[in-house]
């Protein structure tokens, strides 16, 4: 069958002339295009980089403030886990079934960044305990989360709390 | 047939085509560069600090030094009601499902415009208030004028 037809074909059209064409690429929407991708780029391109990584599941509240995180430990709430620094410490059932204000397992691993921090501190003058700590938590936890966090924060010595949020213009 | 061409092409195209290739291949270095270095979400942080043992005492010599002002809101399941010595405020209920942010940061004015270097509020959730709405709240406070926020509970 093909065969056939491609002889048709050929019957039908017999011996082209070749052409002496030169082929150039139309490039000049493309390069208009790019131009536009480009600018946007630029505009949106910071030099300072992301401190802060946000995980997947966690959808941060949006505020006006215009206060650029800093680096420090963080602690994560999303709506089944505590983390602190990517590391699960606490399922939140459990959290909020405590009665008192304090987290044990949040605690723990805050005191143990509070003495790796300090033993570093002691060691170059620079880098010490600055009490900073930023709590990334998802929009819909009740207050009742937060407050307990921010509690075991302050008991242990955490009280430069830097609550973080998405920017809106 | 080639030199007919040839001569008909040096005799009518004098224009020049700008040679853009380089330029492309800019392009094509810097678009996936600065599409890997995009940050599309941009954050923020909102800082609140709690009393410390050291500084809390230094913190009550300073309410006593600048006379503060007392403003508590406390934001409720139904609505919002301000507090302060002097000012008797009515509370304000949701409308609907929303909290009414603009009746807050009219009352929260009305505070300011009688003292001026009132700066700070403490904020007092219900423990079931979503923390969306807390992080809300505190951007009006920010906007009427109270940049020190706490929050209390």
């Amino acid at each position: 069958m093909n065969t056939f037809n491609g002889n048709a074909k050929f019957m039908l059209y017999p011996r082209r002339r070749k052409k002496n064409v030169q082929v150039s690429l139309k490039l000049t929407s493309m390069i208009d295009m790019f131009t536009i991708l480009l600018v946007f780029l630029l505009k949106s391109f910071s030099a300072e980089g992301q401190i802060v990584t946000v995980s997947q599941d966690l959808r941060l509240p949006e505020s006006t403030a215009q206060k650029s995180p800093e680096p420090a430990s963080t602690i994560a709430i999303t709506e089944e886990w505590v983390l602190l620094d990517g590391e699960q410490v606490a399922p939140v059932n459990e959290v909020m079934s405590l009665n008192k204000l304090m987290i044990p397992g949040l605690a723990d691993g805050l005191n143990n960044l509070k003495t790796v921090s300090e033993t570093v501190g002691q060691m170059s003058g620079e880098m010490g305990f600055t009490g900073q700590i930023s709590i990334q938590g998802d929009k819909e936890i009740p207050y009742q989360l937060l407050k307990k966090v921010m509690f075991t924060c302050g008991q242990i010595g955490y009280n430069d709390i830097l609550l973080t949020v998405t920017k809106i213009e | 047939m080639n030199l007919k061409n040839a001569m008909n092409r040096t005799r009518s195209q004098d224009d020049v085509d700008v040679n853009i290739i380089p330029v492309m291949n800019i392009f094509l270095l810097l678009i996936p560069f600065l599409l890997l270095t995009a940050a599309f979400v941009k954050i923020a942080v909102l800082e609140i600090s709690l009393p410390s043992l050291g500084r809390g005492a230094a913190a009550q010599e300073e309410i006593k030094q600048k006379n503060l002002i007392l403003v508590i809101l406390s934001i409720k399941e139904k609505g919002f009601q301000v507090k302060s010595p002097g000012f008797k405020f009515d509370p304000l209920n949701k409308i609907g499902t929303q909290y009414n942010y603009n009746e807050l940061k009219n009352q929260l004015k009305q505070i300011k415009t009688r003292h001026g270097h009132a700066e700070d509020i403490i904020i007092s959730p219900e423990s079931k208030v979503k923390y969306d709405i807390i992080i809300k709240t505190m951007d009006q406070c920010r906007d009427a004028g109270f940049p020190n926020v706490s929050l209390a509970g």
